[in-house]
């Protein structure tokens, strides 16, 4: 029988006892395990990004999001809303949830083809996402913090983010980013080929 | 064993209660032609410094984080609708938009012209040197309209921030839809100006500019304490104001000092010649409601029965319009285009009036997770479903339009809610006057169709309309200290000195006799000028 992981522990631990202690242990555990073996969520970014970003910019786009993940402080202070005197904080730590669902993947790709995830093709990593999102009905990009899945926080995290921006509309918009106000006169320039490939 | 605390008395010549962008106005005036002692009490915290802001906006960014934290009172939930939680040196323009239109000389005389509402004490040419210092003061980049609809003595202190690509474009389609569109008027430096950095885009002005490009309190606070102008106290929260025993003069401010830190609960005591209240329109009524006693059982400023009343704001109509033309999302999601057109006499034969603002916009055209079919996409067809969407652009078109505050639109005080030190917290109800209830649906129609004829002149439709009614809320709010030359149905006067106590002002937002329809802080701020000219004398 195989043995519950610390990481497993904690995060069950943290569900079951809340305390800010158990919650941050939990949270830095399933960083730590994000981040000690990459290669699944990498092959997820594969499967699931724009494949014109290529490799490098894939494997980045993940990079970041783990710093992400990272750097997610459940509790902290969202910004307020207008006309209201209510406030909110953020919500339990994503990581515990989304480093599960990338052992569900694991295992998805074993039970299937018997091999790991990441050495599978792109076609059969999509497939098994497909089949791990069925239960999921979103529509519309959720915010990364409060996605369902792995995957979709993944895409979320890509495509609410000024780059995917760009290469949408293939110019050089740099939402958000300090622009000399002489230049947004002007009709964004085109991207370049190399942010674009 | 018995310990007490012992109580600190601060004596000036002004006090001044608040340190938002009204009271910022009123100290930087009052510094700067007299020589007096100012005193600033503020209850919250010191925001955090310009240095640190790109990266509380890189949180804000990542994870919707606050990037200003801390930034309320614990045990401040109210009833009804707050304009903000906020409460911290420099106030809610700590994360304002920086947007300064200036009213309509219509707005102050509804009544003669129009036979609705209240006249104001004070006209439009009255205002007009106040809000050119104001803009002076806070450095506006503006574009002057035609002047038969955007009055003006004197130019903008800064040229508009320029048209964004998407906004040219825009402005062609509003013109050929018959509507006479600029650029907003906005407190961002579109030059380097005062010391501040110029503009950068960087686009999110609301919450937080990173740069100083927009002006904040914080930077006059910052400014006149270094100059030591003024000795601001933060984290002390006024809970009354004493009355003299044998005049109708105020005495002294009671306040306890906040937090955790040395000193926090010890009772302070701030002396004045004059006072100023300039907290904005809930928390100045409040304090004054607060102020009961035995010569004054209805709170201070308040035999007119007025403190409180006529909270005022405007209503909203927007709609998001799908176009047949090519636009960027993303150069300025701020930045706007104005037209004042429907600002000055009702088009039609009953009272409508309203502002008219345009934005670029990426609503209907986000990246999704399913087609139309409902058919779940990836990477690939994600960005291909996109790029097809956004071949044509979207604007967002929003209108405020004017509400006549009615008296019963009030803040009162909760019995049943109250906070650390046992004060009752202030309960809010927004209401129209009967006049504007009766046309709100007219209001709301009349601009449904002009969205959609503005739609249609450009080729395109109307993707989705929203009305901003929701709970209650009027944005923008102001009033319940409303101005007036009657002691009866006042409770300041045109200079904002409270009809009831010579030595006691109420500036800016609680002022207002009605909130017109278009951003105010603008004219909280001259109204807040004209007061500290008056507190000068």
């Amino acid at each position: 029988m195989r043995g519950v992981s610390r990481r497993t522990f904690l995060a069950a631990l943290a569900a079951a006892v809340p305390t800010a202690s158990f919650v941050r242990r939990a949270h830095a555990a399933a960083v730590d395990d994000l981040v000690g073996r990459p290669e699944t969520l990498r092959a997820l970014g594969e499967a699931v990004l724009p494949s014109e970003l290529g490799r490098a910019r894939i494997t980045a786009n993940v990079d970041g999001f783990q710093r992400w993940i990272a750097g997610y402080r459940e509790g902290a202070e969202l910004v307020h809303g207008y006309g209201t005197s209510k406030l909110t904080w953020a919500g339990p730590t994503p990581a515990t949830r989304w480093s599960t669902q990338l052992d569900e993947l694991e295992r998805a790709a074993q039970r299937a083809h018997a091999r790991p995830f990441a050495a599978l093709s792109i076609a059969q990593r999509q497939e098994l996402v497909r089949l791990a999102l069925v239960d999921f009905k979103e529509e519309r990009m959720p915010p990364v913090g409060r996605s369902p899945h792995v995957a979709l926080a993944l895409l979320a995290h890509f495509f609410s983010s000024d780059a995917a921006n760009d290469l949408c509309y293939e110019a050089q918009i740099l939402r958000e980013n300090c622009r000399p106000l002489a230049m947004s006169s002007r009709k964004p320039l085109p991207l370049a080929a190399t942010r674009r490939s | 064993m018995i310990s007490f605390t012992k109580r600190r008395v601060v004596e000036s010549d002004v006090c001044i209660i608040g340190s938002g962008i009204s009271a910022a106005m009123v100290a930087q005036k009052l510094a700067r032609t007299t020589k007096g002692k100012i005193v600033v009490v503020e209850a919250g915290d010191e925001a955090p410094a310009l240095a640190k802001r790109y990266a509380l906006r890189e949180r804000f960014k990542s994870y919707g984080e606050s990037p200003w934290p801390d930034d309320h009172l614990d045990g401040y939930e109210i009833d009804g609708p707050l304009q903000s939680r906020s409460m911290q040196v420099g106030g809610l323009a700590m994360h304002w938009g920086g947007v300064t239109p200036r009213w309509s000389p219509e707005d102050f005389r509804s009544r003669s012209l129009f036979g609705v509402g209240t006249d104001w004490p004070i006209s439009y040419d009255d205002l007009d040197p106040y809000y050119q210092e104001a803009e002076e003061i806070i450095g506006v980049a503006g574009e002057q309209g035609p002047s038969s609809i955007d009055p003006r003595s004197k130019p903008f202190p800064m040229p508009a921030i320029p048209l964004t690509y998407n906004l040219g474009l825009l402005k062609e389609w509003t013109t050929q839809a018959g509507i006479t569109m600029w650029s907003q008027p906005a407190a961002k430096n579109s030059r380097p100006y005062d010391g501040r950095n110029e503009c950068c885009r960087n686009d999110t002005c609301s919450p937080i500019c990173p740069i100083g490009a927009k002006y904040s309190p914080d930077l006059t606070w910052d400014r006149l304490r270094k100059a030591n102008r003024i000795t601001l106290y933060p984290r002390t929260m006024v809970r009354r104001l004493v009355l003299d025993e044998r005049s109708s003069r105020i005495v002294s401010a009671e306040a306890m000092q906040r937090g955790a830190g040395s000193g926090a609960g010890t009772p302070v005591e701030f002396r004045a010649k004059q006072f100023v209240i300039a907290a904005g329109y809930a928390w100045s009524a409040h304090l004054l409601l607060l102020s009961r006693s035995s010569r004054a059982p209805n709170g201070l400023a308040n035999q007119s029965g007025t403190v409180g009343k006529y909270l005022a704001g405007h209503r909203s109509q927007q709609a998001y319009l799908a176009l047949p033309m090519r636009l960027y999302p993303g150069m300025s999601a701020h930045h706007s285009l104005l037209s004042k057109q429907f600002m000055r006499a009702p088009s039609g034969d009953k009272y409508l009036r309203h502002d008219l603002r345009v934005w670029e916009s990426s609503v209907g055209r986000e990246p999704r997770l399913r087609d139309d079919a409902g058919t779940p996409l990836l990477g690939d067809a994600i960005m291909k479903d996109w790029r097809e969407r956004t071949k044509t652009g979207v604007a967002r078109v929003r209108a405020y339009y004017d509400v006549i505050p009615d008296r019963s639109s009030e803040l009162t005080l909760d019995a049943t809610r109250r906070n650390a030190w046992g004060d009752p917290l202030p309960k809010l109800a927004f209401r129209d006057a009967p006049e504007s209830a009766a046309l709100r649906g007219y209001s709301n129609e009349t601009l449904r169709a002009l969205f959609a004829k503005m739609a249609r002149a450009g080729g395109g439709t109307v993707l989705s309309g929203a009305s901003g009614e929701g709970s209650g809320w009027q944005d923008h709010p102001a009033g319940g200290c409303r101005m007036g030359t009657d002691p009866a149905t006042s409770v300041v006067d045109a200079w904002g000195r409270t009809h009831d106590h010579e030595n006691l002002f109420v500036v800016g937002a609680p002022t207002c006799v009605s909130a017109s329809c278009a951003n105010a802080t603008l004219t909280f701020c001259a109204l807040a000028l004209r007061s500290a000219e008056e507190l000068a004398r």
